[in-house]
């Protein structure tokens, strides 16, 4: 089965994850079915619930990506006594094959009046901001620049220590994926993007298994439930299993430096679990100084080589109209302020001279106050005509930006670090053959020197010649014009 | 990928002064790195990445001048420091043993250093040992040596092994190295300052991956995957950015693996147990040429202003636009369209005047000159007209924008060309421009837009009159119903310094561009009339205002 996440195709099928895209940072995760996989007993089959109304799968199948979905009337109340009554007749029969049988006879859904959200494929993105939290998550800012960073392109193979609630796992295996494997081999042999994510904690192993399952990843990520400090990175068996063969590690563990001593080029018992034909590169997250510092010291002495420590700050930025005027009573969002020194000034005057006539018309009696305060409100009117036809709401304003108003300040401490592959003095003498060391001529046109000195050479001669030029124009009588500005600029 | 260092290739050598030089790796050449010197590039080629050498005063007895310095010496002094720390840990926490140093007694001025620049300079002339006698004697002949704290020792050791020693490494140049090239030691402007970790977000925000086209075939009525437009102002460092997510950038990609078995076939046939399969011989097929811009899937479209891109980066990776390589993978997965030639191909010179068919025999007696002349015509007329083609029916998978153009354009023009649920993410150095796009989708005009748009369909009579739109789109200079949810981010990575008892963050850092990254999803909106529900809003009194009704909320999603 393609995984949505890789190949979504152009509509959504059934038994593939969606996402149901309620609001900014609302997302509901769902997987589409043709039956009523949880036993529900809703008569339009599987649906889902949310706060702008209830969305029967059978809406959603066969649309394509992105689709605003309208909601529908789904009767919410009667369906409890339903579902025991069913349950209590489905119970020998609970197979998903009797199930598709009863699809058909779903009842069509109606379009409700009012709600809707849009359906979406799932990226590793939106997966990361929607998925069940098992513990802390590796967002985004920082998973990309550390897939960038450790360089994890289509056909390598990603370790991962700390499966985690999986963003990472996501994320990696979209940046490595260049086929699912099990097809026929390309023409060129090339190798298949992996990721082999390993987690320590049983029961989320299990989670993240399944969840590869649901998202058709499986053959992409292999979920190996393991204590790594002790047991290393082998697959399968820890002492004979396979290699990897890993040219990306990331290690999200609370004590990266343990499980360092299994990430070398030679180790002294079983395989090493690093790709021997490349560089490999490793990242490590940790939110304490101290987890980094260590980090780092053990990879000193393990001859890690370009060490460096980043921590990625990132915000999102709110863009909002800024309205203030004192005409802006009544608009939502506005502050009624006066918006200039003028403005204020005006309001002065005007309040005090209002008030002044207000209280001649109220020792005049009552009707000429009345009388006063509607040429008054006929002056604000005319006024207002003046201005032309009224500014729209969504063009009043400033437009301003700010930060959101929660921030991550800290994520972690990412420790980057290189090692390069192994080359031994066999290695070398081969190579010192094929490529004959003593042989070196300079390229054509190319000099000894640098291009500055080159460049101050030819400035010199340049010079040279002009003053040359210059006495022979002396010579000649009449100082030629056009040389001055060179000579200047020396 | 980069599993040795390959002839002809370009490669970055950083030196000790932290610069980097990008230099291609000729067989037979010099390399000149000033006044580091200089050594054979057959000495580096063949060999691993990420290795220093040291060049070395004399030669060994086949002319082979490097050293490799190892780790542990690359290491050496931390690793001595770290040691020292441990042992003596206690002492300084107590603030018993030996006074500290501070540097109350330095004097800030040139006279402590003995050495005169004659003398330095005679020494580099004269002194072996790849720099480090330099900096030893320097060392030894600095006055005040002893009264320096152990940082202001390691800042001066430092210093003075930047200048003086004859190191360098050699790097894979991919686009990391080369964004970083390119900020800070060429003009920042031209790559309109892209850093790292902008370049990262951009990839992931806009969803950029392999669409797995080997394996595309057996899977049943899937539309062409991995399809993406790309407006590229960075010189085609974005452009590079994303055929490297789509694994099309680097052209021995897959020969590495090949490479290796031919070198050592009883090492690699054991090692590769576990793509066992993938080993076996295979028959070469037959060499076909490629035609440029003709592959279906895993492309990169770019839209460019001019009649050329400017994709001048690109030739780092072995690919020169003017010169293609055929065996480039870009050669065929890059494709390229003018802004005219997308909008309105009809007055395009290429597209308008269709070179005529010349018969075959018309064609044989052709001149030579003129035979390749008419093919190349030909091929060009075609190439653009299946490009144009098939980027006007649109269907593409993301869109990623790193331009100059006001972004509002872009999305009118590109947006409707992007399937359902496909990621936009536009890189721009500063946010004014990007403040400007998100308000162009901002609830309330969303929701003027809707309110405006049904007023007009409600003055159709019948099923047979065509709405005039037109004055909705004066209004409204995009389609706010056609994204989701539009989100501006902005991300900053920060280095620190790692060192026995000396951890900070780095104390200074380049400046400019902040970058900021909008993204959002193309979504379809349904013709039919749909309220939102689910406003949890309180109900104000909307008659006692003066609010216009435009301002209410339909939609609440964002």
């Amino acid at each position: 089965m393609p995984s949505p996440f890789l190949t979504p195709g152009v509509n959504a099928g059934a038994d593939t994850l969606a996402l149901l895209h309620l609001r900014r940072d609302q997302i509901m995760p769902t997987i589409l079915r043709t039956y009523d996989d949880q036993n529900e007993g809703y008569s339009e089959g599987k649906v889902s619930n949310t706060r702008f109304g209830s969305f029967p799968h059978s809406t959603m199948i066969g649309q394509p990506w992105g689709s605003q979905i309208a909601a529908s009337k789904v009767d919410t109340g009667s369906r409890g006594r339903k579902a025991t009554k069913r349950k209590a007749d489905d119970l020998d029969e609970s197979t998903p094959g009797a199930d598709e049988e009863t699809a058909a006879s779903f009842k069509q859904p109606v379009t409700a009046s009012s709600g809707f959200l849009h359906m979406t494929y799932p990226t590793p993105e939106s997966w990361t901001l929607s998925l069940p939290h098992r513990t802390q998550v590796v967002y985004t800012p920082d998973y990309s620049y550390i897939l960038h960073r450790l360089r994890a392109r289509p056909g390598c193979t990603v370790i991962e220590a700390g499966a985690g609630s999986g963003s990472f796992t996501h994320a990696s295996v979209r940046a490595v994926f260049n086929g699912y494997p099990g097809g026929e081999p390309a023409t060129k042999k090339q190798r298949l993007g992996k990721v082999c994510s390993f987690e320590f904690h049983e029961q989320r192993a299990l989670r993240v298994r399944e969840e590869i399952t649901d998202h058709g990843l499986d053959g992409l990520v292999e979920v190996t439930h393991r204590d790594v400090y002790e047991d290393g990175f082998l697959l399968g068996d820890p002492k004979t299993g396979r290699s990897p063969q890993a040219s990306a590690i990331f290690l999200d563990l609370p004590a990266p430096w343990l499980a360092l001593k299994h990430l070398v080029r030679n180790p002294e018992s079983g395989e090493s679990p690093l790709d021997p034909n490349s560089t490999v590169y490793l990242c490590t997250f940790s939110p304490c100084l101290e987890q980094a510092e260590r980090t780092i010291r053990t990879m000193r002495k393990l001859s890690w080589l370009n060490i460096s420590m980043v921590e990625v700050q990132h915000n999102r930025i709110d863009v909002k109209r800024e309205r203030v005027g004192l005409d802006a009573e009544g608009v939502r969002g506005a502050t009624v302020f006066p918006r200039t020194v003028d403005e204020a000034v005006n309001k002065l005057r005007t309040d005090e001279q209002r008030a002044k006539r207000f209280r001649l018309a109220h020792m005049d009696g009552e009707e000429q106050f009345a009388a006063a305060k509607d040429d008054e409100k006929e002056k604000a009117a005319a006024a207002a005509a003046a201005q032309g036809p009224p500014v729209p709401v969504y063009n009043m304003g400033r437009l301003t930006h700010r930060s959101e108003p929660e921030l991550r300040t800290h994520t972690s401490y990412l420790v980057f670090a290189i090692l390069p592959r192994d080359w031994t003095e066999e290695d070398e003498q081969r190579c010192r053959q094929k490529w004959l060391s003593d042989i070196a001529e300079l390229p054509e046109g190319q000099s000894g020197k640098s291009n500055k000195q080159m460049k101050r050479e030819f400035k010199a001669l340049r010079i040279k010649e002009e003053q040359e030029k210059k006495a022979q124009a002396k010579q000649d009588a009449g100082v030629e014009p056009a040389a001055n500005p060179e000579t200047k600029e020396l | 990928m980069h599993s040795y260092i390959r002839p002809n290739q370009f490669v970055a050598i950083q030196l000790p002064s932290d610069q980097t030089r990008l230099i291609q790796l000729v067989p037979n050449s010099l390399v000149q790195l000033g006044k580091y010197g200089s050594f054979a590039a057959n000495q580096i080629i063949g060999r691993p990445f990420y290795y220093t050498f040291e060049i070395q005063d004399t030669a060994d007895s086949d002319g082979y001048k490097l050293r490799v310095v190892s780790a542990t010496e690359l290491h050496a002094e931390t690793l001595i420091e770290e040691a020292e720390a441990d042992g003596e840990g206690d002492d300084q926490e107590t603030g018993a043993g030996v006074p500290m140093r501070t540097n109350r007694q330095i004097v800030d001025d040139a006279s402590t250093q003995t050495l005169t620049l004659q003398e330095i300079e005679e020494l580099k002339k004269e002194a072996g040992g790849a720099g480090k006698e330099i900096v030893a004697k320097l060392l030894e002949s600095h006055t005040a040596l002893d009264q320096k704290t152990a940082f202001s020792l390691a800042k001066y050791t430092l210093r003075k092994r930047k200048k003086y020693i004859k190191r360098f490494t050699v790097l894979p140049l991919d686009v990391s190295t080369l964004a970083n090239y390119m900020l800070a030691q060429r003009d920042a402007g031209r790559t309109m300052e892209l850093r790292d970790e902008h370049i990262g977000l951009l990839g992931c925000l806009g969803n950029v991956h392999h669409s797995g086209e080997s394996t595309v075939d057996a899977l049943p009525a899937v539309k062409q995957n991995g399809r993406y437009l790309v407006v590229d102002e960075t010189g085609g460092l974005v452009v590079a950015a994303m055929a490297e997510r789509m694994g099309i950038l680097y052209p021995h990609d897959e020969e590495d693996q090949e490479d290796e078995e031919v070198d050592d076939q009883s090492a690699t046939t054991n090692v590769n147990k576990g793509d066992g399969e993938a080993q076996n011989t295979y028959p070469i097929p037959p060499r076909r040429r490629p035609r440029p811009m003709s592959a279906d899937g895993n492309t990169i479209t770019v839209v460019h202003a001019y009649s050329q891109p400017n994709l001048s980066l690109l030739k780092y990776f072995g690919y020169d636009t003017n010169q293609p390589d055929e065996k480039h993978p870009l050669h065929t997965h890059l494709k390229s369209i003018t802004w005219l030639q997308l909008l309105d191909p009809t007055s395009d010179p290429i597209l308008a005047n269709q070179p005529s068919v010349m018969p075959a025999e018309e064609l044989a007696a052709a001149k030579a000159s003129k035979r390749t002349a008419y093919y190349f015509k030909r091929n060009r007329y075609e190439r653009v007209k299946q490009v144009t083609k098939e980027t006007r029916e649109g269907g593409f998978d993301g869109l990623v924008v790193a331009t100059l153009l006001e972004p509002p354009s872009i999305m009118k023009n590109l947006v409707p060309l992007l399937s359902g649920s496909a990621p936009i993410s536009i890189y721009s150095p500063t946010i004014e421009s990007l403040v400007v796009l998100v308000d162009l989708y901002s609830t309330a005009r969303r929701t003027a837009f809707i309110n405006r748009k049904r007023e007009l369909e409600a003055q159709k009579n019948s099923d047979e009159d065509t709405i005039d739109m037109s004055s909705l789109f004066d209004e409204f200079e995009l389609d706010p119903t056609q994204i989701l949810p539009p989100t501006l981010h902005r991300t900053r990575v920060r280095a620190w310094q790692v060192l026995p008892g000396r951890t900070h963050p780095l104390m200074t850092g380049r400046g400019g561009a902040e970058g900021y990254l909008f993204h959002a999803i193309r979504v379809i909106p349904t013709a039919q009339n749909i309220q939102a529900a689910g406003t949890f809003r309180k109900k104000r009194k909307l008659e006692a205002t003066s609010t216009p009704a435009s301002d209410r909320d339909v939609e609440m999603t964002s």
